[in-house]
């Protein structure tokens, strides 16, 4: 797999360009531009500028873990011995077709590109989470950050009061196969993961401690840490402080994820189950500033009864998803907010003798909506039975690359781990600009 | 896989000096101690660089800093002040001896060198290590241990755990093995010729893998078959039997196999079910690949790759930064930063067979060890010079050691502590259920906010470490009079050292202003203390 085509590509000074560097973060010490130096003048380079334009944007990632079936979703195949029960129906976009288990995104389908030609070669839950996750692979002794550590580097602030990762994941089926994974970016951007309830922990005050004792208590501990890192400024040590200098903004945050702050219609409105509750969760978080929110639904797993799972599972997302859309577009949020549907794989066309579909990555669907996307399109097309990718057969990489594109972000920029570059997305993968506003 | 760039590839082999691995000239001699060559090679380079050493650093410091990387704890405020009252010349070396003398050193060693085998599973190779460190078995002993465990040789238990919890793949196991004993990462010559290393090509990862394809897990036992062979497809899609192939490019010789016929694997089968059942190994192999893998790894000729690993990686404990960076590059176009002092170590390791505390001992000793970690004069010279101390994050252990000591009541140890309270010193050593919710550090580590979170608003913070009650430091500081008393025993607790004049009127101020509600005020200030930068690291 060793591909030459990167060397081509050039050295610009975006490359080395990051979040970090941008915000002269003071954690970086004598190795990063100091804030002084960078000044305004900086707002003249083009990276920069791209990078403040990066600024304010945010991801919202539905994912439907077991492994959402692309013919009950966005490519039916009605009247085909695998088409199953349910019939396809005519979107707002002329020429479109999806299920009709989804009639309210039907009608708003111009905010979204379904991409229906992923072969992603992989039908074991927990390898293929990790590739829809990652994007590719990890190396045996290297392991990379998954999306939302990515984003959380790539969109998030440093000195950001809000968490700049959350992941959502209540059920416990298949949780293991979706743990957030910050890789060789550290610990810095592993998420805030909510496995219990919708609230995360040690996020509140204890009642044995005052709001004034706690404040001035931290810092009485950042007075003494100070005096201590004055001529020690190296990263680690700037990421003890750091970390500890973002607790009071996280404890701002808990509000965020009370519910009962938000107007009793809006709620009604997202619906009474719990993923349509934390979805409006993830929706109070971007609005305050969070760049990823993870929202897991679980358990598309459909080996038996798979209309039946479908039929109520579909038309969840369906109301909810919708519901986001247009809640984010009535804010003005939409521009900014990317809205994906991401799985492990999609499902067998052949329906089994318990009616269910099984494990199938060879040729199923992901959707796209709001920020930098095409909306009311559809990339690459599957054979008139669906078992086999006709037409743009693409891989993870292909869809990762054309996020990181849609948000901004050049996905061929290049981390450093010690003098070995290593790019966003692996060497060779092209975006899709045809998925792309 | 993603690898290196072409370009970096020319730029860094334009600028490598070459070094072989071969190279003995102009070494110091080997009768010279370990501790006079470390300061020698580490002086001369700050010559060349024009560098000038950071000041040593005060005897509370390094105590402080010795304690941890010997024994895995902070020390106790009794330690801390009687090391720094005396007047003895010898005091260095009588405290390192001292440390390596405790049973904490043992436990130490184990902590840190199951997490270092066994990065994902902690503890999986304590039960191997601790009957092995005891008795101080050299590092090629472990090595033969793990790779070719002996299941009814005493002593062995739990060796197997080294290739049993990597079995399920193979690949993994090649590279960790080749990663954790050889420093080299070969994951990237997987897939196509290692971009970087000229000589290193498909056939070294399937010639490593080779030497582990024909092993299996049978129940309680590992066993080997007698036939297999590797075969991968190159990047012009050519079929390939992989040679069994050393590192360094040496190809062993096999006696000539055959694959068994599908009846024989059928009762091959068979036989290895009913012994599983009876719980006794499977025969031995005539030819065993993995007994080929040691022999040649420790031969003389090869064993230049695994003598400079362990050095290494001992040098980057200590030091919190490698002669070689990363640890899983060391090949020909990544050279050390002092490559004399690398070879001279590894030459030392082979000549004192291996013995894993004479390196840690001499490394201790070294003025390179005693520096200060603050430097004020400039831009901080870059690690690899050791002109300045590395500041390295606490593992899980050290940092769960000592907050735990930290908050007991410091009058429990006297000044004998390490004939007194050495009961009370090993407890500390049990399981410790707050260290394992943090993370273990890692090169370019970052604290989470989870950590911080954690420490901030946690029951079991509160519970375990702020705790009232005559055992315990806050119950001890509740009884003292005054607040400058508070201070100093705080002080003296936490971090190891006399209060400074500036931080004593921060802190008595914070008490002051607490006066209505004093013993919260305490807690809050040993809470300010534990959580400090200052008590995180070892600086």
């Amino acid at each position: 797999m060793a591909n030459t085509r990167r060397s081509s590509f050039c050295g610009a000074a975006e490359h080395s360009i990051d979040r970090r560097t941008f915000l002269g973060s003071a954690m970086q010490g004598g190795a990063a531009l100091s804030a002084s130096s960078w000044g305004l003048n900086a707002l003249r380079e083009p990276a920069l500028a791209e990078a403040l334009k990066r600024q304010g944007k945010h991801v919202i990632l539905l994912w439907l873990a077991g492994g959402a079936s692309q013919l009950e979703t966005w490519d039916p195949k009605p009247g085909q011995p695998t088409g199953g029960p349910y019939r396809a129906i005519q979107t707002a976009v002329p020429g479109i077709q999806i299920s009709e288990l989804m009639p309210k995104m039907a009608t708003r389908l111009k905010h979204t590109a379904i991409i229906r030609s992923l072969n992603t070669k992989d039908g074991s839950h927990g390898s293929a989470a990790r590739l829809m996750h990652l994007g590719r692979r990890d190396e045996p002794n290297l392991k990379y950050p998954d999306l939302g550590a990515v984003l959380a580097r790539e969109l998030g602030r440093a000195e950001s009061p809000v968490p700049d990762y959350v992941s959502f994941y209540t059920a416990t089926e298949g949780r293991g196969n979706a743990v957030g994974q910050s890789g060789f970016l550290g610990a810095r951007y592993a998420p805030m993961s909510l496995t219990t309830d919708s609230r995360p922990a040690h996020l509140s005050r204890r009642e044995d401690i005052s709001a004034l004792d706690h404040q001035q208590r931290a810092a009485l501990r950042n007075l003494l840490s100070q005096r201590f890192i004055r001529n020690r400024k190296l990263p680690a040590v700037g990421s003890h402080q750091e970390a500890y200098g973002r607790v009071r903004g996280l404890m701002a945050s808990e509000t965020l994820f009370d519910l009962s702050q938000e107007p009793q219609k809006t709620r009604d409105r997202y619906g009474p189950t719990l993923f349509g509750q934390q979805v409006l969760v993830a929706r109070r978080l971007i609005e305050a500033g969070t760049p990823f929110v993870k929202v897991s639904r679980a358990w598309w797993d459909s080996h038996g009864q798979n209309f039946e799972t479908h039929l109520e599972l579909v038309s969840e997302l369906d109301h909810v998803m919708s519901t986001l859309l247009d809640d984010l577009e009535e804010r003005g949020l939409l521009e900014d907010t990317l809205v994906l549907t991401l799985s492990e794989f999609g499902r067998t066309p052949k329906i089994n003798g318990s009616l269910g579909r099984d494990h199938f990555g060879q040729a199923w669907s992901v959707s796209l909506s709001g920020c930098g996307i095409q909306g009311g399109s559809v990339y690459g097309k599957t054979n008139e039975d669906g078992q086999q990718v006709a037409e743009g057969e693409i891989g993870a990489g292909e869809v990762f690359a054309t996020i990181y594109q849609a948000l901004g972000i050049d996905h061929q920029k290049d981390y450093h781990l010690g003098s070995r570059p290593i790019p966003l997305t692996d060497p060779g993968t092209e975006h899709l600009p045809e998925v792309l506003a | 896989m993603v690898c290196w760039k072409p370009t970096t590839l020319w730029l860094l082999i334009a600028l490598s000096p070459v070094i072989t691995f071969g190279q003995t000239a102009e070494l110091l001699p080997d009768d010279q101690s370990v501790t006079s060559v470390v300061d020698f090679y580490i002086q001369q380079s700050l010559q060349t660089k024009k560098l000038i050493a950071a000041n040593p650093a005060s005897d509370v410091t390094l105590l402080r800093r010795t304690t941890l990387d010997l024994v895995g704890r902070i020390p106790t405020g009794s330690e801390a002040r009687t090391y720094s009252a005396s007047t003895a010349t010898d005091k260095r070396l009588q405290m390192v001896k001292r440390l390596m003398q405790s049973p904490g050193f043992l436990q130490h060693q184990v902590s840190e060198l199951d997490s270092m085998l066994s990065p994902e599973k902690p503890g999986d190779l304590q039960s191997y290590l601790t009957p092995a460190i005891t008795e101080n078995r050299p590092w090629d002993r472990i090595f033969r241990d793990l790779i070719l465990p002996q299941p009814n040789q005493p002593n062995q238990a739990g060796a197997n755990r080294f290739i049993k919890s990597r079995l399920g793949d193979i690949d993994k196991l090649t590279n960790d093995t080749s990663t954790l004993f050889f420093g080299v990462n070969i994951s990237c010559a997987k897939c196509h010729d290692h971009p970087l290393v000229e000589q290193w090509t498909q056939s070294h990862f399937f010639g490593m893998k080779s030497f582990f394809s024909r092993t299996f897990d049978n129940g309680d036992f590992l066993g080997e078959r007698d036939y297999g062979a590797v075969e991968f497809k190159t990047t012009v899609g050519e079929t390939k039997t992989a040679p069994l192939m050393f590192l360094s490019g040496k190809i062993i010789d096999e006696p000539s196999w055959q694959t068994p016929t599908d009846d024989d694997k059928k009762k091959i089968k068979k036989q290895l079910e009913e012994l599983k059942k009876k719980k006794q190994p499977p025969p031995q192999p005539a030819f065993s690949r993995r007994s080929q893998l040691v022999d040649i790894a420790l031969s003389p000729a090869e064993q230049q790759f695994f003598a400079r690993n362990i050095v290494n990686r001992v040098w980057y404990r200590i030091f919190g930064y490698g002669l070689v960076m990363p640890l899983d590059q060391m090949h020909e176009v990544n050279p050390a930063s002092h490559p004399q002092l690398l070879q001279w170590l590894a030459r030392d390791m082979i000549n004192h067979k291996y013995d894993l505390r004479r390196l840690i001992q001499g490394l201790v000793l070294s003025q390179a060890y005693a520096r200060r970690s603050n430097w004020d004069q400039g831009p901080r010279p870059e690690p690899e010079w050791f002109a300045v101390a590395n500041i390295k994050p606490l593992s899980r252990d050290q940092y769960g050691h000592s907050l735990k000591l930290a908050s007991l009541n410091p009058d429990s140890f006297t000044s004998n502590e390490e004939n007194q309270n050495s009961e009370q010193l090993k407890r500390l050593y049990a399981e410790n259920k707050l260290a394992q919710q943090l993370d273990q550090p890692v090169h370019d580590f970052q604290v989470s906010t989870a950590e911080a979170l954690l420490f901030s608003n946690s029951e079991q913070i509160a519970k375990e470490l702020l705790n009232d009650g005559n055992k315990t430091l806050v119950g001890k500081l509740k009884s003292l009079e005054t607040n400058q008393q508070v201070v100093d025993v705080a002080c003296w607790t936490i971090l190891s050292r006399p209060v400074e004049a500036e931080e004593r009127s921060i802190l008595i101020a914070y008490l002051v202003a607490r006066q209505d509600r004093r013993g919260e005020g305490i807690e809050q200030l040993v809470w300010a203390l534990l959580t400090s930068t200052e008590f995180r690291f070892n600086h």
